[in-house]
């Protein structure tokens, strides 16, 4: 049994090597404010043996507007760049379905894979980014935001379960107001 | 590009280990202390601050005011992060919740004690909607009043709560999203008025909230607090209207007899004992700060873990601001095959920053309370000699957020006019750099204050030490030694990490 749960715990491990969950980005400025490089999103993590960066320029792309995506990954050992293949994929961030659409297949260009996009919606999307290296692969989610994104839906989540609780509460309480004066009647004709 | 703060100069290092070890050393040679004294001052009948307090004390309408503001500041904040920009210094509600309110809300707690949760939003929005009054005793049948499990009757969700919020914040990287604060920010309301409609009074702030419960530990340590003003005029009062509360004002939401409340952890400062005091007999008191914890505050099981746990966060805020972190974090993650956020690597980075001092604790208590041979339990030892660490914590705690608070809470009238940050761009090097030059006050002057803490909160955790062990063990001196190289080597590390380049947040 011991055996068995260690068995699991180590492909988990192993596992999460090739999988990188959605992780948080930051706008701000590649270079400097003061060079010709717009603000880009940016998104800095790691997988397995690299580092790898994510940039958007630019940093808030607009629906309908060209814009473009930066991949480096890096060997966190040696500081190489991964020179391979880098497959693009775009898809709805949503918890269940949603449309999905490959952006591209990249190859090494000075250093970086470039992939340009365009999406004519707004919306929360997720970037899929996905390599193979040592014969292992690797896919890592990055956010991409496009134009002004209601946020409403939290609001409505919040004020619908704070309704919905006030509302079985005052059922409940009503309840109990009524059981307590049948109580009382009932004490009252029984004396 | 990295900015750093400059970390506390070689020669305020130098001062405090220096005093450090002098008061350690005073600390095993001097006479045991006696009782400390119960003297406060009533702010009422100060000259100039005595007006406002009548002021406040005479009507609920200022407090309710206060509230109506915070609350609308509030919505304001969540409206900014929901569908503002989510450049984070340029929006309010990262720049106002995590800068301004949950680094000066403890400097605040320094002066005013719990004053905060007087005019909380989380509280306030949660009694109106479940209550549906403003202010002043309500329909009660709008909540279940379901009294509280006696299982979750202690500050364990609190802590809990805490290590979750500091793993968001840290962890997740919540003060970096304007989005992902609002959405907590509103998640905080649903608890609150979910806890209310479901539990009597207000369960939420008393066990649950770790924002509430941070500033009732922290307060321990106020000068200020609510207290009779004639003590034999509550020793005579049969009716306890301000456990009970009036006709129109509603009870103590956290149970708290006004004669014989003797600490400020669990009281809200939200005034209905003054408010439903038939004599007028409860106000404002000046008092020495240390007195409560030296002495007055109970020692629990619970109560002393949180305040460990306080004090290991709070550590563990600096640790995650200084350049190395991420190397480690990074390293590590590599090692165990973590990936992406490398949120496994640091929630264990996290839980090891905080078992170690707490591992460490025990061991020192364990070696005090088998020194002594004295007849007192591990377990109420460990609860009683854990009140040390709460100065260590509020000392460093300050100091580090003064180091937010002086350096990176710039721009607020623009942040103010515009919440929601439209059209703006990230800062730039050279607004960077402006912000590192244009501070609040001198860096001399920090240096002096973040030096002065540190120096104010280890001769406070000596006191308590002597104090709180002498009632414990009731003789002899050296037992105090083992406590006193926990202190030494908690604020020796705060010390280290004050002197070290600080990350800036935004």
């Amino acid at each position: 049994m011991k055996t068995k749960l260690l068995l699991i715990l180590l492909m988990s491990i192993v596992t999460v090597n090739a999988l990188a969950h959605h992780v948080l980005g930051r706008p701000a400025y590649s270079l400097s404010s003061d060079s010709n490089t717009p603000p880009s999103m940016q998104v800095e993590t790691q997988i397995g043996e690299f580092f790898v960066t994510y940039m958007v320029f630019p940093a808030f792309p607009q629906p309908g507007q060209q814009g473009r995506l930066n991949l480096y990954a890096t060997h966190r050992d040696t500081g190489k760049p991964f020179d391979g293949q880098v497959a693009f994929e775009i898809r709805d961030d949503k918890w269940f379905g949603g449309h999905k659409e490959t952006l591209g297949v990249q190859k090494i260009d000075d250093g970086v894979y470039r992939q340009g996009f365009l999406v004519s919606n707004a919306g929360e999307y997720l970037v899929r980014a996905q390599f193979v290296s040592g014969g292992e692969p690797y896919t890592i989610d990055f956010p991409l935001k496009i134009g002004q994104v209601s946020g409403v839906g939290p609001v409505a989540i919040a004020l619908i379960f704070i309704v919905s609780v006030l509302i079985i509460v005052s059922v409940v309480q009503r309840k109990r107001l009524l059981r307590g004066k049948i109580q009382a009647a009932h004490r009252d004709t029984s004396t | 590009m990295i900015m750093t703060h400059p970390g506390l100069p070689v020669y305020w290092q130098g001062l405090i280990i220096v005093f450090m070890f002098l008061v350690s050393a005073w600390a095993l040679i001097a006479p045991l202390p006696k009782k400390a004294g119960h003297r406060g001052w009533p702010l009422e009948k100060l000259p100039v601050i005595g007006y406002f307090i009548r002021f406040l004390n005479n009507s609920p309408w200022p407090l309710l005011i206060a509230k109506i503001v915070v609350v609308a500041v509030f919505l304001t904040v969540i409206y900014a992060g929901l569908q503002g920009t989510p450049v984070p210094e340029r929006n309010l509600a990262t720049v106002l919740t995590w800068n301004l309110w949950w680094a000066g809300l403890i400097v605040a707690i320094f002066f005013l004690g719990s004053a905060w949760c007087a005019i909380c939003p989380w509280d306030a929005m949660a009694t109106w909607l479940v209550r549906r009054h403003l202010w002043g005793r309500g329909l009660l049948n709008n909540s279940l009043n379901l009294k509280v499990p006696k299982w979750l009757r202690n500050v364990w969700p609190a802590l809990l709560l805490f290590m979750a919020l500091t793993w968001f914040e840290l962890g997740v990287g919540v003060t970096l999203d304007p989005y992902a604060t609002a959405v907590l920010a509103l998640l905080i309301v649903v608890l609150a008025t979910l806890s209310l409609a479901l539990f009597e009074d207000k369960a939420f702030c008393h066990y649950f909230c770790p924002v509430g419960r941070t500033v009732g530990y922290y307060s321990q340590l106020a000068p200020v607090a609510l207290r009779p003003l004639d003590p034999s005029v509550c020793q005579d009062c049969k009716t306890l209207e301000c456990f009970h509360g009036s006709d129109k004002v509603e009870p103590c939401p956290t149970h708290l007899v006004m004669g014989t409340l003797k600490e400020n952890t669990f009281c809200t400062s939200c005034g209905n004992c003054v408010q439903s005091c038939p004599e007028k007999n409860v106000s404002w008191h000046l008092r020495p700060q240390s007195v409560e914890v030296k002495q007055d505050a109970r020692p629990n099981w619970d109560d002393a873990w949180f305040m460990l746990g306080l004090l290991t966060l709070t550590s563990f805020h600096g640790i995650t601001m200084l350049p190395f972190w991420y190397d480690s974090v990074s390293q590590f993650g590599g090692w165990i095959g973590d990936s992406g956020q490398l949120l496994l690597s640091f929630s264990l980075g996290m839980l090891f920053v905080m078992l170690a001092p707490i591992a460490l604790y025990a061991v020192l208590v364990y070696w005090s309370q088998q020194w002594t041979g004295a007849a007192v339990r591990y377990r109420q030892a460990f609860s009683v000699l854990a009140f040390a660490s709460l100065p260590l914590a509020f000392s460093y705690h300050i100091a580090h957020n003064l180091n937010h608070l002086v350096r990176e809470s710039h721009d607020l009238i623009a942040l103010f006019v515009n919440p929601s940050g439209v059209g703006t761009l990230p800062l730039s090097v050279m607004e960077k750099h402006e912000r590192h030059l244009q501070m609040i006050i001198s860096q001399d002057t920090l240096f002096l204050l973040q030096g002065g803490l540190m120096l104010f909160g280890f001769w406070l955790a000596i006191q308590v030490i002597r104090y709180r062990a002498f009632a414990l063990y009731s003789e002899t001196k050296l037992w105090v030694l083992p406590i006193i190289i926990f202190a030494l080597l908690v604020h020796g590390f705060d010390l280290w990490l004050m002197a070290q380049p600080m990350t800036m947040r935004m």
